[in-house]
């Protein structure tokens, strides 16, 4: 049966890469195996996972969020302009605003029909004028006072890093919510034939708005925790977010198409992205060529994971 | 009867709909005329066209992409690629390198280049345009980075400073070239055979390419040339900025995009034209013209055009044809 070998090798090769690759990496830089300098990866992916896991949600209906990135942005400068006033709520604050973001951009896609590419990326833009318009393009610094209510994301914690802990309690929760709920079967189900869902009465149009929704509070949560990392705001804090965060997904061997994937594929393609990028730096490749690298891995990935038989026409 | 009815309604629709964007476009001259007169000074104009040069020739290229139903997010890519192989290639700060317009041609090429990487990847390995100019979008702006590290290198070319500092007629040499870039793609569009397969293709692909339309080959050719008119974009903005550094396409996909749907290409495909864009180009620059005379800050553009992305194409979308939308 060469559809379920070519399965397996979806759900195997993305482990088996990631193995392959952290060996290499600790083949060429042996203290890149110690703990710490492993649990500081797992911290540094920790956003990267966020956003990416969000955003799962989404692809496994088979649709796109490009907006993650200017959420995530937008999200930064809301804690870096309330939290003086607000204290912890202006994270409640960022983090709801990421969800009404989501809301809007999945009833603009599942009302009025549009596209969801183009949806989240008008979608994004909207947002990406926000930030600048309230940041007045600035990035803003957070004092020693409003420094104090972002302990709870970064340093040590019992020897780990909160990073790490925060990425594991999301993992936790949206796995139950993949894996575990109505809704996680509902957004397999359009993902995998929407009409078939359709039919057999799945409130398409609910579920997938409910998926942007988690989409657009991840990202903002994601871009909470940049915040946090950076003791700052800024307008363009999470640029450059959005390839890594969907290839993350797609090299985690969650087919773009919709259906196919997991939570935890999504934590495996971030730590491939994660490790590829560590490694790269130590081989001595250049930032900016990374870029060049990721972008295609991205299209190589698509191309292994894509479900054709889905799309008759390819547009 | 009522069969009739039906199509004359829809066909009265389709009227409204067509000339809606030249409508918009007029009302907003008025408005912003009436609120300062200043918009009306010859001197404004050409700031206008100015404004709209290089969008309109990224949009026209971004223009036959729609009209296929697809879409390509790579022009800031290789508008960034464009700009600094153009400061490297012709009379420069940083190399010996004076191609002239030998250097601006290679340019064009080189985005021709990786539009045809775009389509040969979307075709033959089919996957989703938007995915794989994600991935070029990417690339190119990565080759762009690496080639200058991060610095701006100056453009000492007379010729091409000459596109934005000499006039004729009181114009700038780039805008009468955009003008030309608009007459071409119109001339593609209309008047060649590929041009009009793009309409097939945007229709109804499956029938067109039942009708023995190439349909691959049509593509391939699509975001080739899609590819050269960004790279021609790029030339112009390192023009304009007397530099090339990857930074200078930044916001252009945004401003493209809304520029054509505004004007009334359907993002479906097989409706609009690089008319209709140069409509909807006037559009987003008249509006950001008007915003600046009105004191308005112009970071808010971005969200002006997000806003007009989803009117414009909750407009267009043609529903009936549409079952499932992803």
């Amino acid at each position: 049966m060469p559809a379920q070998r070519i399965e397996r090798l979806r759900r195997f090769l993305p482990v088996a890469t990631l193995a392959v690759l952290v060996l290499i990496v600790g083949a060429l830089q042996p203290e890149f195996l110690n703990p710490d300098t492993l649990l500081d990866l797992a911290s540094d992916t920790a956003v990267l996972f966020v956003l990416a896991s969000g955003v799962s949600f989404v692809i496994l209906t088979g649709g796109i969020d490009l907006s993650i990135q200017a959420m995530a942005s937008l999200a930064s400068v809301i804690v870096a302009l309330t939290v003086d006033r607000l204290g912890y709520a202006s994270f409640v604050a960022a983090v709801a605003a990421g969800a009404l973001s989501g809301w809007l951009g999945g009833l603009a896609h599942v009302r009025l029909k549009i596209p969801s590419f183009v949806a989240t990326l008008a979608v994004g833009g909207v947002l990406a004028g926000t930030a600048l318009v309230v940041s007045h393009q600035h990035s803003i610094t957070l004092g020693a006072t409003q420094r104090a209510y972002i302990g709870w994301i970064t340093g040590p914690w019992l020897g780990i890093p909160r990073e790490v802990i925060i990425g594991a309690l999301l993992l936790f929760f949206a796995d139950t919510v993949q894996r575990r709920t109505p809704f996680g079967r509902y957004i397999a189900a359009i993902g995998a034939g929407e009409a078939a869902a359709y039919a057999s009465g799945v409130k398409v149009g609910r579920q997938k708005v409910v998926a942007f929704v988690i989409s657009g509070a991840f990202a903002a949560f994601a871009g909470v925790m940049l915040a946090g990392r950076l003791a700052s705001g800024s307008p363009t804090l999470a640029n450059e977010q959005l390839l890594p965060a969907i290839a993350a997904v797609v090299v985690g061997g969650t087919a773009i198409t919709g259906g196919v994937g997991s939570i935890w594929r999504t934590l495996v393609g971030a730590l491939i992205i994660s490790v590829v990028r560590t490694g790269m730096t130590f081989i001595g490749v250049d930032i900016f060529a990374q870029e060049i690298l990721f972008g295609a891995v991205l299209v190589f990935a698509v191309a292994v994971t894509i479900d054709r038989s889905k799309i008759p026409v390819v547009k | 009867m009522r069969a009739r009815a039906g199509a004359a309604a829809s066909l009265g629709r389709l009227r409204v709909i067509d000339w809606a964007p030249l409508l918009v476009l007029v009302l907003l001259c008025g408005i912003i005329a009436a609120i300062n007169p200043r918009f009306l000074l010859f001197g404004n104009f050409v700031r206008i066209a100015q404004a709209a040069m290089i969008p309109l020739v990224l949009a026209i290229g971004e223009t036959f992409i729609i009209l296929m139903g697809s879409i390509d997010l790579s022009i800031e890519g290789v508008v960034a690629l464009g700009a600094v192989l153009t400061s490297l290639l012709v009379k420069n700060g940083a190399n010996a390198h004076d191609l002239g317009v030998a250097g601006v041609g290679l340019v064009v090429l080189t985005g021709g280049l990786v539009g045809l990487v775009n389509g040969v990847v979307h075709v033959r390995l089919r996957i989703p345009s938007f995915m794989v100019t994600l991935g070029t979008w990417f690339i190119a702006a990565g080759i762009a980075n690496a080639a200058l590290g991060g610095i701006a290198v100056r453009i000492n070319d007379p010729i091409v400073r000459g596109l934005v500092l000499q006039r004729v007629l009181g114009f700038p040499w780039g805008v009468w070239l955009a003008l030309g870039t608009l007459a071409l793609g119109w001339f593609i569009q209309d008047h060649t055979r590929p041009g009009r397969y793009l309409y097939a293709l945007g229709g109804g692909e499956e029938l067109a390419a039942l009708s023995g339309i190439p349909a691959a080959r049509v593509r391939i050719l699509a975001f080739t040339l899609a590819g050269a008119f960004y790279a021609l974009g790029g030339v112009l903005s390192g023009a304009q900025l007397g530099l090339g550094n990857a930074q200078v396409g930044q916001g252009r996909l945004f401003t493209a995009i809304t520029a054509v749907v505004v004007g009334g290409t359907a993002l479906s495909g097989g409706e609009g034209g690089v008319l209709q864009t140069l409509v909807g180009v006037l559009i987003v620059t008249v509006l950001a013209n008007g915003m600046v005379l009105m004191g308005v800050s112009p970071s808010i553009q971005t969200a002006v055009q997000g806003l007009m992305i989803i009117v414009a194409v909750s407009l267009s979308i043609d529903r009936k044809r549409l079952r499932i939308v992803k």
